[in-house]
């Protein structure tokens, strides 16, 4: 099976190809089966190989599949190489099941669409520079598919362009994970010229051996990393692109601003963790920076009215909560968390997705409601997922994962109690706003005409997706409900485990019930809140500080003030006071010389044979005074 | 010569029966399609011949030519770029009034010429080869007999090449006067030791002669006139074979005769080369004329091979030849999208026949902005792998003046290529001359562009395969 390991990102790669290339000549029906098809043949080959991996690991649990060098010169070797180890194995599957459940959602959903042929092609050309990132062994061929992704989110964000808002949106988010970008950049020129190797397991071991723990070197390097990180995952303080994102279709929304390409950033902290090791004092900003998203981005998510921003604030809290979990050094917590919140998060976009098909776009909450009765199949997957996302616990993934990093945020070298309180009062909020967006949007009365309910190929990935999000978090239970750890000693594979922490058994039981307490809190709260008193949150809104502190979190905190006042201000006064382009003069300058020698150059063809035979006469004349004479 | 010798030169006696075949084929029955299939049979034997002696070589055949890796290598390019020229030819000539079929003969002859020089390793050969290419390029070049600007470019090219020629030749007797050879070999050993006025004039006049066949600054003022009067298919020709023959020559003959050592040499080649990537590119810079842009490109492409010549011995052959085949193929396609969008009359070599191509013509526009792509080097191209390992061969001999010269002038460079692509992509303007119309051999060509897209993009991905080739040739001969 491991021979087929480079057919997971050429298949949806060939999809792309054949949908770009032929779309217009094929039909709708043809279209879908190749953009979801192929997709799906890439799920098929990683479910075989993700397999055989586990049943027959290769010797060294690692596997390199090296299909061809593409230049080699000197030190430089890009090699075109799929790397596969437990943490590329987990990326694969989710990434390869996640994105054919959501295209196949999309075959429904985008029907209407009248550049269906093109949406496909773009998914599926996310879908490969997904797994390129994911796979690849390289960060060469890593920043390939970084880029790629970045590319596909930019046109899928703007993929409705002919409003004008939506362009904007696409280029908001391809500009501001741009700032992130260019640290990655100069991270990758900086490894390779003080290590000269792009090699990714290389990289590792010999930043091991030549940079000292806390040296500055490797603090710069992995500072840089985490900026690239930060922008793709949209973290504090360049998350202000996400919201905006959900201009996108919403299977876009589900399938990179929720599960997959978001969490590129944590990919990334998980597959270099080498070098953060090396850099303690970046490791706690990583934990830093992700306490704070979670809570600003779940304060934020409190206030929403549109229901993609709830989710959008959401995926943003939920990566922070990775990003915690990372900081600490728990790396195999953070991926399992990464593997239930890419199901229940993108099922809770599909969900909300089903709400706006049925009615007509509405994405105010407040003006939902009561669509209980209306669309059960809906509701109940949706339940699903926010109960998942709320982290209710003992029947649901997102508990499981969740604790699991809190647990280790406590007990962890590097954790702090702080850092667990952050954590457990973020547990709150997330309990808060979900179920505050489950009882606006179907409890109440009823505020919009449902016209169109989902259809079998919108219900079959809602389903699966419910079943998974409910039942993934028994990949791993704590000690006294079973046990189970099928996750951490795989992925502990390829990445490095936690220093055995002493066993706390009463300890542990304690907080679970603590974080426990509060997240069923949470729920009955949103239900006082928004179902059995919903004038009460008007009051709140009604008092001074709570309508300053909602209009705050409403606005995601202000950062997009900021900015604008910090940056786009500025440049855009600087480019006013540019307008007769001072700057550019160097280089029109540069064009006009280059016009002026062109014309006097061109005068010399004179289409006169004369002339040109003295051009070879002089110009042998004067190799022969070149060579005899000097 | 004994039967081995003569069995080792059988692709080169393939492609000399070849248009012998031809033209007796004419004399039964003038048929344009018999034609042009004896002409890609002989070139297939010719082809098949090669890797049947590929376990022979190297071998020295007579004083005169060798057969070693080196010559198969570009004696098979040539085989392969004459066999694609006269696939898009037939559509071509098609088109056009007059007999189509002396042309393939003519092709053949100079493709035999070009094999000869890339092939001979001895003066004699060289300058019969180089004739041989030179005569027929001066009826081919004018065979559109009605059209008066392919009678001037033939008239110019064969006037001027006469006096490159004449000085090649002096040339060579000055070298044959002190050293009594004609043998590469022999007259290296002359140079070897003290050097007299006399040999480095004629080392001079050489250097001249063939600067002028590759059209380097300042031998380069035929190019234009010549590659804008000539039918698109030759000019095609005449920028990927013939360039392509005499410049295998030049790395052959210097890398027996260490030339480039002396100072003076070196410094002379330099300036050819900054000369030409300078002028070559700001020529081109706002030419409307498609034909005369891609020439003004083609002497800069030869500055750009220039630079990699100059550096080191292993590094120059990989990347020269890997350059070549990069040229080779976005230059011919270049040129077969001239050719097939040439209506019966004109050609479509101005700018403005090309507005708004991407959308009258999706298939074909889409080829040829790959090939212009290719041309400026972009990367995920055959032309950005080829430019890359010329810049690498460069930086590694420390040859900085001529590294920054050329990434300077590949930026002018793609502002040319660039206004032609924005062009393509701009609104679409009816054509002068309708340049629809299937005819026939239409499908031919378009396969062969599509080959050739193929090949540019799929080395421009995946180069290692002809890296590989290139160094195995260059291992199975003296280098």
């Amino acid at each position: 099976m491991f021979e087929l390991l480079w057919l997971i990102p050429a298949l949806p790669l060939a999809g792309f190809l054949v949908i770009a290339l032929m779309g217009g000549a094929l039909a709708r029906r043809a279209v879908a089966v190749i953009g979801v098809g192929s997709v799906g043949a890439a799920a098929i080959v990683s479910v075989g190989v993700a397999a055989q991996f586990i049943s027959a690991p290769p010797p060294g649990d690692s596997l390199t599949q090296v299909l061809w060098a593409w230049l080699e010169v000197g030190l430089l070797r890009p090699h075109v190489a799929l790397c596969l180890d437990a943490l590329s194995v987990t990326m694969i599957l989710v990434v390869t099941v996640v994105g054919f459940l959501i295209l196949l959602y999309s075959a429904e959903f985008m029907g209407d669409d009248e550049s269906y042929a093109w949406f496909f092609a773009y998914m599926d050309l996310f879908v490969a520079s997904m797994l390129i990132l994911a796979l690849a062994d390289n960060l060469f061929f890593l920043y390939l598919g970084w880029e790629g992704v970045g590319l596909c989110s930019y046109l899928l964000i703007g993929f409705w362009y002919k409003e004008r808002e939506n362009a904007r949106a696409a280029m908001k988010a391809f500009i501001v994970t741009r700032v992130g970008d260019v640290g990655l950049a100069v991270a990758l020129l900086l490894i390779f010229t003080s290590l000269g190797t792009l090699q990714i397991q290389e990289v590792m071991r010999r930043a091991a051996q030549e940079w000292a723990v806390g040296s500055n070197t490797a603090t710069l390097a992995a500072a840089l990393l985490l900026c690239g990180a930060v922008g793709k995952s949209a973290q504090a303080p360049l998350q202000t692109w996400l919201p905006d994102a959900m201009a996108g279709p919403t299977p876009v929304s589900a399938l990179i601003h929720a599960a997959t390409m978001v969490t590129a950033g944590v990919y990334l902290i998980a597959r270099t963790n080498g070098l953060f090791s090396l850099a303690p004092a970046v490791q706690s900003v990583v934990a830093i920076i992700g306490v704070a998203t979670l809570l600003l981005g779940g304060l934020s998510a409190l206030v929403q009215r549109d229901i993609k921003r709830v989710l959008a604030y959401s995926t943003m809290s939920q990566i922070g909560y990775m990003f915690l979990a990372l900081g600490v050094g728990a790396w195999s917590a953070a991926i399992f968390h990464f593997a239930t919140h890419a199901f229940f998060k993108s099922l809770l976009f599909l969900g909300a997705g089903a709400v706006l098909l049925a009615t007509d776009e509405q994405r105010d909450m407040f003006k939902l409601g009561g669509l209980r009765a209306e669309m059960p199949y809906t509701f109940w997957t949706f339940v699903a997922g926010a109960a998942s996302l709320a982290a209710l616990p003992l029947v649901t993934g997102g508990f499981y994962s969740k604790d699991m990093m809190l647990w280790n945020a406590w007990t962890s070298p590097k954790g702090s109690p702080w850092l667990w309180l952050g954590g457990a009062l973020g547990a709150l909020i997330t309990a808060l706003y979900a179920f505050r967006m489950v009882f606006l949007t179907f409890f109440g009365e009823r505020k919009s005409v449902v016209s169109r309910r989902p259809g079998p190929i919108m219900r079959i990935p809602m389903g699966i997706l419910a079943v998974l999000s409910i039942f993934a978090g028994f990949l791993e239970t704590p000690g006294w409900l079973g046990g189970m750890d099928y996750l951490s000693p795989f992925l502990g594979t390829a990445l490095p485990g936690l220093p055995h922490a002493k066993s706390q058994p009463a300890m542990e039981l304690f907080l679970q019930a603590l974080t426990s307490l509060l997240c069923v809190s949470g729920v009955l709260v949103a239900y006082l809140l928004f179902v059995a008193h919903p004038e009460v949150p008007d009051r709140i809104a009604a008092i001074k500080a709570g309508g300053w502190l909602q209009g705050f979190w409403f606005s995601g905190w202000g950062f997009d003030r900021v900015y604008e006042f910090i940056v786009v201000k500025p440049f855009v006064r600087i480019a006013l006071a540019n307008r007769g382009d001072v700057v550019d003069t160097l280089f029109t300058g540069l064009a006009r010389a280059n016009e002026a020698l062109h014309s006097s150059l061109s005068r010399t063809q004179t289409g006169k044979l004369r002339d040109y035979a003295l051009g070879v006469v002089a110009g042998a004349v004067l190799a022969i005074g070149i060579m005899v004479l000097l | 010569m004994t039967f081995i010798e003569l069995y080792a030169l059988l692709p080169l006696i393939c492609l000399a029966a070849t248009p012998v075949a031809a033209l007796a084929a004419i004399a039964v029955s003038r048929d344009h399609a018999v034609v042009t299939l004896v002409t890609l049979i002989g070139l297939g034997l010719s082809f098949f011949g090669l890797c049947a002696v590929r376990p022979l070589v190297p071998m020295q055949i007579t004083p005169l030519v060798v057969m070693d890796g080196y010559t198969l290598f570009f004696v098979g390019l040539i085989l392969i770029t004459t066999a694609a020229v006269a696939l898009l030819s037939y559509q071509y000539l098609e088109r056009r009034e007059g007999h189509p079929e002396e042309y393939y003969p003519l092709l053949l002859f100079a493709a035999l010429g070009a094999c000869v020089v890339a092939a001979s390793n001895h003066f004699a050969s060289f300058f019969v080869g180089l004739e041989t290419l030179g005569v027929s390029l001066y009826a081919l070049i004018a065979y559109q007999r009605a059209a008066p600007r392919g009678i001037e470019a033939g008239i110019k090219y064969l006037i001027l090449a006469a006096t490159a020629d004449a000085i090649l030749l002096f040339g060579m007797a000055l070298i044959y006067a002190k050293s009594g050879s004609l043998e590469f070999s022999e007259t290296a050993t002359s140079l070897a030791g003290d050097y007299s006025g006399l040999e480095m004039a004629g080392l001079a006049l050489l250097v001249s002669g063939i600067a002028f066949k590759l059209s380097l600054v300042p031998f380069h003022m035929w190019t234009p006139d010549v590659y804008e009067g000539a039918p698109a298919p030759i000019t095609g020709f005449i920028s990927t074979v013939s360039k392509g023959a005499v410049f295998a020559l030049l790395l052959r003959y210097f890398g027996e005769v260490p030339a480039q050592d002396f100072s003076s040499v070196a410094f002379c080649f330099s300036a050819i080369a900054l000369a030409s990537m300078l002028a070559g590119n700001l020529l081109a810079l706002l030419q409307d004329n498609v034909k005369r842009m891609l020439a003004y490109s083609s002497i800069a492409h030869l500055g750009y091979l220039l630079v990699a010549f100059l550096a080191q011995r292993e590094l120059a052959v990989t990347a020269v030849a890997y350059y070549f085949v990069a040229y080779f193929l976005s230059i011919l396609g270049a040129f077969g999208v001239v050719g097939i969008l040439s209506g019966s009359e004109g050609e479509a070599e101005d700018i403005k026949d090309y507005q708004g191509l991407i959308w009258r013509r999706p298939w074909i526009g889409a080829v040829f902005v790959t090939m212009l792509l290719s041309l400026a080097g972009i990367p995920l191209t055959a032309g950005f792998v080829g430019k890359f390992y010329v810049l690498w061969a460069g930086v590694d001999s420390s040859l900085w003046m001529l590294v920054l010269v050329l990434i300077g002038t590949s930026v002018i460079g793609l502002f040319y290529y660039l206004r032609l692509i924005a062009a393509m992509f701009g609104s679409p303007e009816a054509p002068r001359e309708e340049l629809r119309g299937r005819r026939a051999g239409f499908e031919a060509a378009a396969a062969v562009l599509g080959v050739l897209t193929i090949l540019v993009i799929w080395l421009g991905v995946y180069p290692s395969p002809l890296i590989e080739l290139i160094r195995r040739s260059a291992a199975l001969s003296g280098f």
